[in-house]
């Protein structure tokens, strides 16, 4: 090639790159004009920001993991000299409601994250040396206590949690958040349930138009609320975390309804329940029934005509510890034992059924002689129950019923019948083990079916 | 040949354009990144004039997740309880070792940050992890918020986790004699040495059953059991010892131990347990 083309090309080269050099102008859409680290500082201002901003300061229903714990209100009010004031409904034993000061910082983790940094009360879900069930043994309530920066949405601070990888949004905390706190405590009872509240609890959802039922648990200790479809054919369960509210309960996962999430339910102290209502016609109860979630005919092996069956309650044995017993009935055992002089005490209720004797409820005692209270017994067939009837004391017909004895007794008695359930599960020995139900008050007797 | 001399004159220019001509880029301004101090509270300030610079050791109270297991279920200290645990450390064991072993002592070998934690580090066994020495630079200790100074049993087992961790950090920095030692009772070291009852390990020649789980552990519960008891403490222990080979066993262990202090850092290890014993008495509010 000769030296002038060179130049030629040279020259050509030189001009394309004096015109094209300088400008940075691309057809591609600039995704991001700041550096990553000018990215990283707004990300750190705006939330510095956002926390400060709220005048009373922000609340959070930490589920820490909803598939095995409830959720803990806690209420934070934060304070530029990177102080933290806290308050929860974690334990009304450590007066976790009171307000506490520590410290916090928004630093820099995986991502911008908000971080409490010496304790209080959020660190109480994360002691490993205080866990709720054996299950989580040195996890503690699974808490976490860094949060990495998600953004805002709708006035609220979305968070996900830096060991579990879970969602949590701080909302905006009001005055009456802070003073209603203790109320979130005063809730726990009428989630657990009252003894004086019929025995049999049910989650019932409706979607509009069908009505499902579901039998209900309720761990205090974790938080965790269990129900199951009783519905053959319908194998549908909502197991859910609990919050506490002053009004009520809030639950995660939500109760899924006619295509509708469910979080908030409401207690009504009239009859205990606890709703939950989307729109067009679908809710969700929590609520109490007389009636077991699932009838059996377990009571028709007691009918007049059968073979020989007695069921034995003993104090000294471990009928008296199973949980199947109803509270009721256990203060009523303790009212017998009031009621009888020092030294004296119930050793035994025993159910004989279709004995060459006849029927009869059998009352041992430890220090006194036993007493036997025939009756007859009647069939409910449509509410599958066996209803039982006086006949007399150790056969006198006249004689009343013992003072220290009528109170226990008239459970038995109940003209609206009497449950009875082979229960499924046994009490250390191999006998089969029956409870005993009343239809109109939670008084349940655990047995075991002795011959 | 006009041309190629026009040509030559052209492309020096546009040469010195293209050079000259992006000069006008803006100068890198100020630092993005934010240098400013947090604020010091009397706290840090107390760890800088007592820890920081005497010592150039760093406490570190705060929460880090880089400086803790974060698959543990941990929390930071109360605030309120760092300064008094900072306390005893610096009393038993700083002055301790400062009044031994010379002034600059601990400034040479010491752990370079102490990392607390509030909580207990409940291990899936169910045992209790008490501290952690990490690459002869760094000790974490666990259940500061625990701490209760009118209850010796407490104070004497914070103690001893000190002194361990601290003798992990004197090791990794100078290692004992561990052919030595690792014969002394080979047989007895177990990766389940939770499961054997105190008495029992005693038995077989070794100060704690911790200690049975390898050769470094057993060094550092020797010379640390032998630094939180007195004299008269720990020869009645060796006194209630049955086992004439376990007497023998735990003996050379502690002339190992003596030796060590001796040959590595000239150090009189009888006279560091009298005055961690006078400090220790010191710290106990009775």
């Amino acid at each position: 090639m000769k030296i002038k083309n060179i130049y030629k090309y040279l020259f050509a080269a030189l001009l394309a790159l004096q015109l094209s050099s300088c400008d940075n102008n691309t057809d591609a859409e600039q995704k991001f004009d700041q550096t990553p680290t000018e990215r990283l500082n707004a990300q750190k201002s705006e939330l510095n920001e956002a926390l400060l901003s709220s005048p009373e300061g922000w609340k959070a229903v930490y589920f820490t993991d909803n598939t095995i714990l409830g959720g803990y209100t806690h209420l934070f009010k934060f304070a530029a000299d990177g102080t933290v004031i806290m308050a929860s409904d974690f334990s009304k034993d450590l007066k976790t409601q009171v307000s506490t000061k520590s410290e916090y910082a928004v630093q820099l983790g995986s991502t911008v994250s908000l971080t409490f940094t010496t304790k209080n009360w959020i660190h109480l879900l994360s002691d490993s040396y205080d866990y709720p069930v054996d299950a989580l043994l040195a996890e503690g309530y699974r808490g976490d206590f860094q949060f990495l920066y998600y953004g805002q949405e709708n006035g609220e601070i979305i968070f996900r949690t830096n060991r579990n990888n879970r969602e949590l949004r701080f909302v905006k905390a009001t005055a009456k958040d802070w003073t209603d706190l203790p109320k979130n405590f005063d809730m726990i009872p009428n989630v657990i349930g009252s003894d004086a509240r019929p025995l049999f609890r049910l989650l019932e959802t409706n979607d509009g138009t069908t009505k499902h039922q579901f039998d209900f648990s309720f761990s205090e200790v974790t938080r965790y609320a269990e129900a199951n479809s009783i519905e053959a054919g319908y194998s549908v369960n909502y197991n859910m975390g609990i919050g506490y509210t002053p009004t009520g309960i809030v639950v995660s996962p939500a109760v899924e309804v006619g295509g509708q999430k469910l979080t908030n339910f409401t207690y009504n102290d009239a009859d205990g329940s606890f709703t939950a209502t989307g729109t067009g016609g679908v809710t969700a109860v929590i609520k109490y029934t007389d009636k077991p979630l699932s009838l059996t005919n377990d009571y028709k092996a007691l009918l007049t005509g059968q073979p020989y069956a007695l069921f034995g309650f003993y104090t000294d044995d471990y009928t008296v510890d199973a949980p199947t017993n109803s509270k009721l009935f256990q203060a009523e055992i303790d009212k017998i034992n009031a009621a009888l002089p020092a030294g004296q005490s119930v050793a035994s209720v025993q159910l004989y059924f279709n004995h060459s004797l006849g029927t009869f409820i059998y009352y041992t005692f430890n220090g006194r002689a036993a007493l036997q209270h025939y009756v007859t017994v009647e069939e409910d067939a449509v509410g599958k129950k066996i209803i039982l009837k006086h006949k007399s004391w150790n056969g006198n017909t006249t004689v009343a019923t013992p003072a220290f004895l009528a109170s226990f007794d008239k459970y038995f008695m109940d003209t609206n019948g009497i449950y009875v359930k082979r229960e499924s599960f046994r009490l250390v020995y191999t006998n089969v083990v029956y409870t005993f139900t009343s239809s109109s008050s939670p008084f349940r007797m655990t047995t075991w079916k002795i011959n | 040949m006009k041309l190629l001399k026009y040509n030559k004159a052209v492309i020096l220019v546009m040469i010195a354009i293209a050079i000259t001509s992006c000069t006008h880029e803006e100068q890198p301004g100020e630092s993005q990144l934010d240098f400013t101090q947090p604020v010091q509270t009397t706290l840090d300030k107390w760890i800088a004039s007592n820890y920081l610079n005497p010592y150039n050791i760093n406490v570190q109270y705060k929460w880090n997740q880089n400086t803790v297991d974060n698959s543990r279920y941990l929390f930071p200290p109360t605030t309120e309880k760092v300064q008094p645990a900072l306390e005893i450390v610096q009393k038993i064991w700083l002055d301790s070792y400062s009044k031994i072993g010379g002034a600059d002592f601990v400034k040479k070998i010491s752990p370079r940050e102490i990392v607390l934690v509030g909580g207990v580090n409940l291990n899936s066994v169910g045992t209790r992890t008490l501290g952690l020495a990490e690459g002869g630079q760094r000790v974490t200790l666990f259940e500061t918020d625990y701490i209760d100074r009118s209850d010796r049993g407490n104070i004497t087992e914070f103690i001893h986790t000190i002194q361990h961790e601290y003798i992990h950090i004197l090791n990794q920095n100078k290692p004992f004699d561990e052919k030595a030692w690792a014969a002394i009772t080979p047989s007895g070291y177990t990766a389940d040495w939770y499961n054997f009852e105190i008495p029992e390990s005693n038995e077989i020649g070794f100060v704690t059953s911790y200690a049975r789980l390898n050769i470094n552990e057993d060094f550092a519960e020797t010379a640390s059991i032998i630094l939180i008891s007195s004299k008269a403490e720990y020869a009645a222990f060796l006194a209630n010892i049955e086992s004439p080979e376990a007497l023998a066993a735990l003996k050379a262990k502690e002339a190992l131990v003596v030796k060590y202090f001796k040959e590595a850092f000239n150090m009189d290890f009888y006279a560091l347990r009298d005055e961690a014993e006078k400090n220790t008495n010191a710290v106990i509010i009775n």
